[in-house]
């Protein structure tokens, strides 16, 4: 246990001004105060260096400048993909960089903070309705400014992604930032979000909070990207909970910081609820990536499936913790998971582990798990063939990972990702600031 | 063209090949037969430039240092090795690897890049003189093709490439009689006065239509009999024999080889 309190009155703006009305937070302080911090001991971050993020000391963010961002920059880091657009810089929105006037009737898209009638139901997970809470997702609550909120209401298909966009702008000394989105998708509602987290290098920690309510037959698409500078730290706790017949594909793609923990938990809390997670985690350099997935079959004749591949390279180290519970009463749980991992030197590192708590008997559930290098056959078959090594190795990576971006619609979220993907296999990782390269 | 001389190769202690001397002239074509276990598909494949294998001896070819080369350096030198085994690399498209193969090989000749647009055309046209059918440019590479489909696809490669020189390992086995007069003409219509090619079988059937200049007996990883296309049918009459046999279990004896160079 990691007394709270110092570490608290580093991450909490004293300008309680700038809290403004949230009162989303019950229990979250009193939550921290007696749970804590996770530490290297508790079984979910296992394989995160906690004591290393721990270590570090964080400003209170400041308000960036105006000219900080401009719109260039922002559509290289983080990607046009059109439609709706909430952009924050280090936690503060940017309205000027934002772009909320396309949403068509029924779907309500802004910022926390302009939010003017406060959603009913359950749309912000509390501590006391969660087995699976933890410190970090309390100090979100806590210490978090402002966030993007997206409500669909009932029946309402919405045509164009909604993209919410996190920036960070590194100032002198390192920062963290706390923030929160929520989606709720109403009945037989249709929705895509896509979450990027993008920046300029420097130290900082992000400490994500991302709670997606599903309503009865409602279908969302979320994609999050991960793309910080390398000197950052990133932690992401994405809830889902689902509704009975409502459908949920959601992908993550690391690329970027130099820690990253993506933790996703998911409840089918409905019958015939289906979900699918997708996963692709590119670390190198000395990269650490960390995927902690649960799902909850919470109801009968629900459907889960799990697919996350890694790229490892150099010093790097990645590690998919796949956990499927199948909560006692349940009939016809159908629940599959992989993770693949392709090691490109003998340095990297991978670890999988499949985590499965079966409380039922009517149960299908398959996992599996691989860990390898390239081809060698391969390899030399394309070489004979009069490719480089260098582009064979290249095209190899590209077969590896291709499915995960081929299922990615809008269009240009893929080309975005497929561009982001090469050029950090070309280029590598540029050095990180805190290895004081020369 | 290509020269080989006292050219052996080892995996750790296992000797494979035993001082190999060979030389092949520009226009001609070659066959290395032999029992199973001979060597003949490590020639091949050290002449591709695999790695794994400790090798002494020459090479050269065109007058340089083959075993100098990288497997990529070999093949835009040109050379080209028709696997036995055809890899299957799931996720990596079949026209895409085609086209970069090709365009590699060309860069490195000084000769310009086909474009996507011409490059189709061209291996559509080649895909039918090869009696394939063209949705297997749009599968990935050799993932899923039927054993037939593979080899013709070997030779889709090796006719878009235009080797110089081409080794052919057991590239008939496994064909039915028709895919083999098909794979045949895709050989012969590639044999020109400035080309040569090394084919290694098993069988006889495919020099029927491929008629060597001469014909190699590859057993305990040394050649101990050459001859013309002739001993190639002679071999499928007579099979390779006890002796040759006794040499593929006991490649350092020096048994008497002029016992068997006639019958």
């Amino acid at each position: 246990m990691i007394t709270t309190s110092p570490l608290l009155e580093r991450l909490v703006p004293d300008d309680t001004a700038l809290l403004g009305e949230r009162s989303s937070a019950p229990g979250a302080e009193a939550w921290l105060e007696t749970i804590g911090l996770p530490t290297a001991r508790d079984e979910a971050w296992k394989y995160t260096p906690i004591d290393k993020i721990l270590a570090a000391t964080f400003d209170p963010v400041s308000k960036p400048t105006p000219d900080a961002v401009d719109l260039a920059m922002l559509n290289e880091l983080a990607g046009d993909h059109r439609g709706p657009r909430l952009v924050f810089i280090n936690g503060f929105f940017a309205p000027e960089l934002s772009r909320n006037a396309m949403v068509n009737a029924g779907v309500n898209c802004c910022n926390e903070a302009a939010l003017t009638i406060k959603p009913s139901g359950p749309y912000v997970a509390t501590a006391a309705d969660r087995t699976r809470f933890d410190g970090f997702q309390a100090l979100n609550q806590i210490a978090g400014r402002d966030g993007a909120v997206v409500l669909v209401d009932r029946d309402t298909h919405v045509r164009e992604p909604i993209h919410v966009v996190y920036l960070s702008v590194p100032g002198a000394r390192p920062a963290a930032t706390h923030p929160r989105t929520l989606l709720r998708a109403a009945t037989s509602s249709e929705v895509t979000l896509i979450e990027t987290y993008a920046g300029f290098d420097g130290p900082g920690l992000t400490n994500a909070a991302t709670t997606i309510v599903v309503e009865p037959g409602a279908v969302v698409t979320h994609y999050k990207v991960q793309a910080e500078g390398a000197g950052a730290t990133h932690l992401a706790h994405t809830n889902i909970r689902q509704a009975c017949g409502s459908s949920v594909r959601s992908c993550s793609f690391m690329l970027g910081a130099g820690i990253a923990r993506n933790a996703v938990d998911v409840v089918l809390g409905g019958n015939d609820a289906t979900v699918e997670l997708d996963g692709l985690y590119l670390p190198n350099v000395t990269q650490r990536h960390d995927n902690v997935i649960t799902v909850e079959h919470a109801a009968s004749a629900c459907t889960s499936r799990q697919q996350f591949k890694g790229v490892i390279d150099d010093h790097a180290r990645g590690s998919f913790s796949g956990r499927i519970i199948v909560q006692p009463g349940t009939t016809a749980t159908d629940a599959a998971q992989t993770s693949r991992s392709l090691l490109l030197k003998p340095t990297a590192e991978a670890d999988t582990r499949p985590w499965l708590e079966i409380f039922a008997e009517d149960v299908k559930c398959t996992h599996g798990a691989a860990v390898g290098r390239l081809d060698s056959e391969a390899l030399f078959y394309l070489r004979t063939r009069g490719i480089s090594e260098h582009d064979a190795r290249t095209l190899l990576i590209q077969a590896f990972i291709a499915g995960m971006t081929e299922a990615v619609q809008p269009m240009m979220l893929r080309s975005h990702l497929d561009a982001a993907i090469a050029t950090k296999r070309s280029s590598g990782t540029p050095p990180l600031s805190t290895e004081g390269s020369a | 063209m290509l020269s080989i001389r006292n050219l052996s190769a080892a995996i750790g202690t296992t000797h494979i090949l035993n001082g190999v001397d060979l030389q092949i002239n520009a226009g001609e074509v070659h066959a290395i037969m032999g029992p199973n276990g001979a060597g003949k598909s490590t020639l091949g494949q050290v002449l591709a430039g695999r790695e794994g294998y400790t090798v002494t001896g020459e090479v050269t070819y065109d007058g340089a240092n083959l075993l100098a080369l990288t497997p990529e350096a070999r093949a835009a030198a040109g050379l080209f090795l028709a696997f036995q085994y055809p890899v299957e690399i799931p996720g990596v498209g079949n026209m895409y690897f085609l086209r970069t193969a090709v365009n590699a090989v060309r860069l490195a000749r000084g000769l310009p890049e086909y474009g996507a647009i011409d490059f189709l055309a061209l291996a559509k046209e080649q895909m039918a003189r090869l009696d394939m059918d063209p949705a297997l440019l749009s599968r990935s590479v050799n993932a899923g093709f039927s054993g037939g489909e593979k080899k013709r696809n070997e030779i889709l490669q090796m006719s878009m490439i235009e080797p110089r020189f081409a080794i052919l390992d057991e590239t008939d086995s496994g064909l039915d009689i028709d895919a083999l007069r098909v794979v045949a003409k895709g050989v012969q219509a590639l044999r020109s006065p400035d080309r040569a090619m090394l084919i290694i079988t098993h069988y006889p059937r495919l020099l029927e239509y491929v008629v060597p200049d001469q014909v190699h007996v590859l057993s305990g990883g040394r050649i101990i009999r050459s001859g013309d296309s002739d001993l190639a049918r002679e071999l499928e009459t007579d099979g390779y024999g006890p002796t040759f046999a006794g040499h593929a279990r006991a490649p350092s004896a020096s048994a008497p080889l002029n016992a068997v160079t006639t019958p």
